[in-house]
């Protein structure tokens, strides 16, 4: 299911990337400049404390933000993903379901905006619901399941569009330990089996474990980086 | 809390209140508005009966009595400004020698007139030819002995007595039914028309003639004198208050003067006619204006329900956090008090503004009372109305469901995917049914919708009627719904409809449309139903101008009318000059004739049938057994075919093809003649011709047999310049010789109380709200329907949708609201027109043969909806500030 990307160059370069907010005539500096690097097949745990800019680093990578200063860019992606769907994988805290479309609507959504046949997007989505085993949730509306149910759905979204970068903003955030623990099981699993690099914003030590690289951000500097 | 409460509503909430708040308003000033629009006519309808009144009271002095006494009575009772004396005797014919001839007439009313009387009933005679004052006849007593100023004719008292008198003027009698009525007669029993021959005396000259037989045993045979007095017109202003006040005056006269005198009120049946016009003015009130009130409630309810879920979900919170049910509706209520005092301030002010500029007042009542019930009630529909919109889909919440429940965002599976009970039984089709049903038992035979008995104090208004317009617009609402839930169920269909905009996400965009399928049904239902409101009423006012218009014309005969002064005669080659005048496009030539049928007399008119089209209006409803254009072909094909009133039809029996003979008066001979023509069709209404019996035939056929062409008048027609100017310069040209009238004079002056000066002010308070509501509805809702849905759009963006696919789904949804809304607003917009002529038909003089269509104020109308719903559209798209995914994190 992977689309035709340089497989060996890096996936995104945040070479000095630095993103300012305005809070009435006040500059806020969320991120401050940061150079890192997601490679492929890269596990990474982004954490730190709450405000200290860990979701506007990953919204940078996820080309959702414009950095104030200094550059971001996806050799691997070929370009920037903003506007192609499908390229990056997002998982959001949050419910990110359409509300009115069912789960298997949901699911085919990011391979409709790409472009992809309706037919042949109903087929992938049917094979990533199976795949999640939440396949008989597929004509179910977003607020007739449970929140650990939808973000299994949303993590099929990413599988049925086989990214090669995955990006998740505290994906266990809303749910109990037991359920958000099943949740980040499935994605290692689909960054896995798609052979996709993940990066994931998290405040939870347990979470933070299960992934290979830990970046640390705090007071919008990325601190350090480090094994886990 | 409540305080704090009430903070972060303003302060967070402000511009959804503030919409809210503009809903209401709107509902509130269109009531309020309604009221100044009530006020204004029915203040203007009395001044408009008591202004068209010449005499007000008529006390006719009974046989035995003083007139001395009568006089000082009248003159002393309350509100009298003027009275003077009126002799009235009678005469056995009248006789004049012109020429060689000599011309008889049957029996003669004789007035004596008071030297003020002129000056103090201005409107009772209007001179035509000669001086002011002296020895007048009446402009058809003229034509009948054929004499001009300066002639003689002999008066044949009754006794045996005659005097010769010369003529001083020809006068016409504008007022003469009232002027010869029989006072203190029932309606019933009054004379069918004026006496044909009226000569008017000086006071002295008639005293010196009549003084003899008022005293002699002719007393009781016809010689009387009248007390004509002029009244205070200082009277309440609506018409029903007045006549009861003007009435009361005129029965305590009666008493005081015990039996020596009775009033012939016509200042009272003025007013008593008023009545019904100011029961109509009520009544359009409720046709035309009510439903634009309820839409805009509704609109407010649509405005307030495009945030229930959030508000909902806001109540569910402060009562997981401990509030009490209680305190969730005192919340609710604070809200809704807040929203219904904005909008009630902001509407009556707002209403006060359309009232100074439309009707030039600011009043919302003819009477205090009135003024403040309606100032308090559009206040309390306005708190209603907010009450409806926010009140109580919370008392629903905290009644019926449980906390979670409440959290949720749609309604549960089988809720959403049941159909309402109502289209489960098909009540939108019942309604509709019997709708039509009472609407089409309302209008049938005899159906008068407003009645108000001459004399009775009551008004009935046959308010079962309105039951049919509002089952209509009940049951075209529901149907709406229920078709466009129907069509947006099938996915499919839906998809393929809206490929064209959403491209590959044309299943997306109709999935979506379809599990919220309720709100968008809704928005087109209330679209349809502003656009329906914006029809029916523009509909009807235009055919209402159109029918005033064709009333003025009807009176006035065409844009300018040249009416020859009696003794001048000319014939149709005075056309031409005519028509040099700057200005002229044409100029018809009228034959005006009085012709027997039988013992009775009626104007006949002489066309040329195949050009008096050219200069005015002849509707087919004026006719019946063909068309204006083939009654008219058959006047040209068959010169002696006659086209005479349905009463005569009926009186004499006649049918299609029977030989009419009518006596006309030869131009040689000056005798009757007859001349036989053909019954050829029915006639009700013409240019220039009375309300009651005339005929129409071919003006060469009608010369030819009377060897007279003379015209009685000249319809000239200005092709929409300016008459006033046109006719200033004919009458200049022309001098005393003809009078010339135009339309723009005649406009002012004709049909009931219920014309053009109210009702242009009612229809441009209407048609404003008209539109107002259709581009709020159109483009308010979509907005506020799309607003609710940031959260989808944020996500969809942060998938990677570009700005073409945002705007395809985006789009897809306001076409569909947009075909759905003008297919719904024209279907049930047409119905209701239909429905609104049919039973407001009372309403028009002359009825219209089919409904006026304002194609202009439709188009801006459509206009202004389609420039609502794309600023809805465009505004749901334009870029946020903030990225998709923080915007996610916030809702």
């Amino acid at each position: 299911m992977h689309r035709g990307q340089d497989a060996d160059l890096d996936l995104v370069i945040c070479d000095g990337a630095s993103r300012t907010f305005l809070r009435g005539t006040v500059r806020v500096p969320a991120v401050r400049p940061t150079s890192c690097t997601v490679v492929p097949g890269m596990r990474v745990a982004l954490t730190g404390p709450s405000g200290s800019g860990k979701s506007t680093l990953l919204h940078l990578l996820a080309g959702l933000e414009t950095p104030t200063a200094g550059t971001v860019s996806w050799p691997g992606l070929g370009g920037p993903p903003q506007g192609r769907p499908g390229v990056v994988g997002l998982v959001f805290q949050g419910p990110s379901l359409v509300p009115a479309l069912d789960v298997v609507e949901n699911v085919t959504l990011p391979l409709l905006l790409a472009g992809a046949d309706a037919v042949d997007a109903v087929s992938w989505a049917h094979e990533a619901l199976d795949r999640l085993d939440i396949g008989g949730l597929a004509r179910k509306l977003p607020e007739e399941i449970s929140g650990g149910q939808a973000q299994r759905v949303a993590i099929a979204r990413v599988l049925a569009s086989a990214p090669r970068l995955i990006l998740a903003d505290e994906p266990t955030g809303q749910l109990d330990h037991a359920t958000g623990e099943r949740v980040l099981t499935v994605l290692l699993e689909t960054a896995d089996e798609l052979d996709a690099a993940l990066v994931v914003t998290t405040h939870d030590e347990q979470v933070a474990r299960r992934l290979a690289l830990r970046w640390r951000m705090a007071d919008g500097v990325l601190a350090t980086e480090e094994i886990s | 809390m409540i305080r704090i409460w009430l903070a972060g509503l303003v302060r967070r909430r402000a511009g959804r209140l503030g919409v809210a708040a503009a809903g209401v308003a709107v509902a509130v000033a269109l009531l309020a508005s309604l009221g100044a629009f009530l006020a204004s006519s029915q203040a203007s309808m009395t001044a408009r009966a008591v202004r068209d009144v010449t005499v007000d009271w008529q006390v006719q002095v009974q046989p035995g009595a003083d007139p001395a006494a009568v006089l000082d009575t009248v003159r002393a009772a309350a509100g009298t400004t003027q009275a003077v004396p009126v002799g009235f005797g009678q005469a056995d014919g009248l006789t004049a020698t012109t020429g060689a001839t000599t011309q008889n007439t049957g029996a003669a009313v004789v007035l004596g007139l008071p030297y003020s009387y002129r000056a103090t009933f201005p409107g009772e005679l209007r001179t035509l030819a000669g001086t002011d004052q002296g020895v007048l006849v009446a402009q058809q007593t003229a034509a009948n002995l054929g004499v001009a100023p300066g002639g003689t004719i002999t008066v044949n008292l009754r006794g045996g007595a005659a005097t010769s008198l010369r003529v001083d003027g020809v006068v016409d009698l504008p007022a003469a039914n009232s002027l010869f009525q029989t006072v203190g007669a029932p309606p019933g029993s009054q004379p069918n028309a004026p006496p044909d021959n009226v000569v008017l005396l000086p006071e002295a000259r008639w005293q010196d003639l009549f003084a003899p037989l008022a005293s002699g045993a002719a007393a009781a045979d016809g010689v009387h004198t009248q007390i004509h007095a002029a009244r205070s017109h200082a009277l309440p202003a609506d018409p029903a208050s007045a006549f009861v006040a003007e009435s009361g005056q005129a029965r305590n006269l009666e008493a005081q003067t015990a039996g020596a005198a009775v009033v012939g009120d016509n200042l009272g049946a003025a007013l008593d006619a008023a009545r019904s016009d100011a029961a109509y003015a009520q009544v359009l009130f409720v046709f035309l204006g009510l439903p634009g009130a309820v839409l805009a409630g509704l609109l407010t309810v649509a405005v307030a329900a495009a945030g229930a879920d959030r508000r909902r979900r806001e109540q569910a919170l402060a009562r997981t956090r401990g509030v009490t049910t209680t305190q969730v509706l005192w919340l609710a209520a604070l809200e809704a008090g807040l929203v219904g005092l904005l909008g009630a301030a902001g509407g009556l002010a707002a209403a006060a503004l359309v009232g100074w500029s439309a009707f030039g007042a600011v009043r919302f009542g003819a009477t205090p009372v009135a003024a403040v019930g309606w100032t308090a009630g559009a206040a309390l529909v306005g708190l209603l109305v907010a009450a409806a919109a926010i009140l109580a889909p919370a008392y629903r919440d905290v009644r019926s469901a449980t906390v979670a429940a409440s959290r949720r965002t749609a309604p549960d599976a089988r809720s959403r995917d049941r159909s309402p009970w109502w289209a489960r039984y098909g009540i939108d089709v019942l309604l509709l049914a019997g709708g039509g049903l009472i609407v089409w038992s309302t209008t049938g035979t005899g159906y008068q919708l407003v009645l108000a008995p001459e004399g009775v104090p009551t008004i009935s208004v046959s308010y079962w009627a309105f039951a049919g317009p509002a089952l209509l617009w009940v049951g075209a609402g529901l149907l709406i719904r229920c078709l466009v839930e129907t069509t947006l169920r099938r996915r499919r269909l839906v998809g393929r409809v809206v490929g064209p905009v959403a491209g590959r996400l044309a299943s997306t965009a109709a999935a979506m449309m379809a599990r919220g399928r309720r709100p968008l049904a809704r928005s087109v239902v209330l679209l349809g139903l502003a656009l329906a409101f914006a029809v029916s009423t523009a509909t009807f006012n235009a055919t209402y101008a159109a029918q005033a218009e064709a009333d003025a014309q009807l009176t006035n005969g065409a844009d300018v009318t040249v009416t020859q002064s009696p003794g001048v005669r000319v014939g149709p080659e005075a056309a031409p000059p005519l028509a040099a005048v700057p200005g002229v496009r044409a100029v018809e030539p009228l034959q005006h004739r009085f012709a027997y049928i039988g013992k009775d007399l009626q104007d006949l008119y002489g066309v040329r049938p195949d050009t008096i089209t050219g200069v005015t209006a002849l509707q087919d409803s004026y006719f019946q057994g063909g068309s204006a254009r083939s009654l008219m072909a058959t006047l040209t094909t068959a010169p002696d075919s006659i086209l005479v009133s349905a009463e005569t039809v009926k009186d004499y029996q006649l049918l299609p093809g029977d030989v009419v003979n009518l006596r006309l008066q030869d131009s040689t001979t000056k005798q009757l003649v007859t001349v036989p023509f053909h019954y050829a069709g029915i006639v009700t209404e013409f240019p220039t011709a009375p309300k009651d019996s005339f005929f129409v035939a071919n003006a060469s056929y009608v010369a030819a047999k009377t060897g007279n062409n003379a015209v009685g008048a000249f319809l000239v027609d200005t092709g929409g310049g300016d008459v006033t100017t046109v006719a200033a310069q004919i009458q200049a040209r022309l001098g005393a010789s003809a009078t010339v009238t135009d339309i723009a004079h005649t406009r002012s002056r004709v049909g009931s109380s219920l014309t053009a000066v109210d009702l242009a002010g009612l229809t441009a308070v209407e048609l404003g709200f008209a539109l107002v509501l259709a581009a709020a509805a159109g483009g308010l809702v979509l907005f506020l329907g799309l607003a609710e849905r940031r959260r989808t759009f944020a996500i969809t963006t942060a998938l990677g949708a570009t700005r073409r696919q945002m705007r395809g789904l985006v789009t897809a949804e306001a076409a569909v609201l947009t075909v759905g809304g003008l297919v719904a607003g024209a279907s049930v917009g047409w119905l209701l027109s239909q429905v609104l002529v049919a039973v407001l038909t009372g309403v028009f003089d002359p009825p219209p043969a089919s409904a006026t269509v304002p194609w202009a104020y439709l188009g801006i109308a459509v206009a202004v909806t389609l420039g609502g719903l794309g600023i809805a559209t465009v505004g749901a798209l334009r870029p946020g500030r903030r990225a998709p995914v923080a915007l996610l994190r916030e809702l």
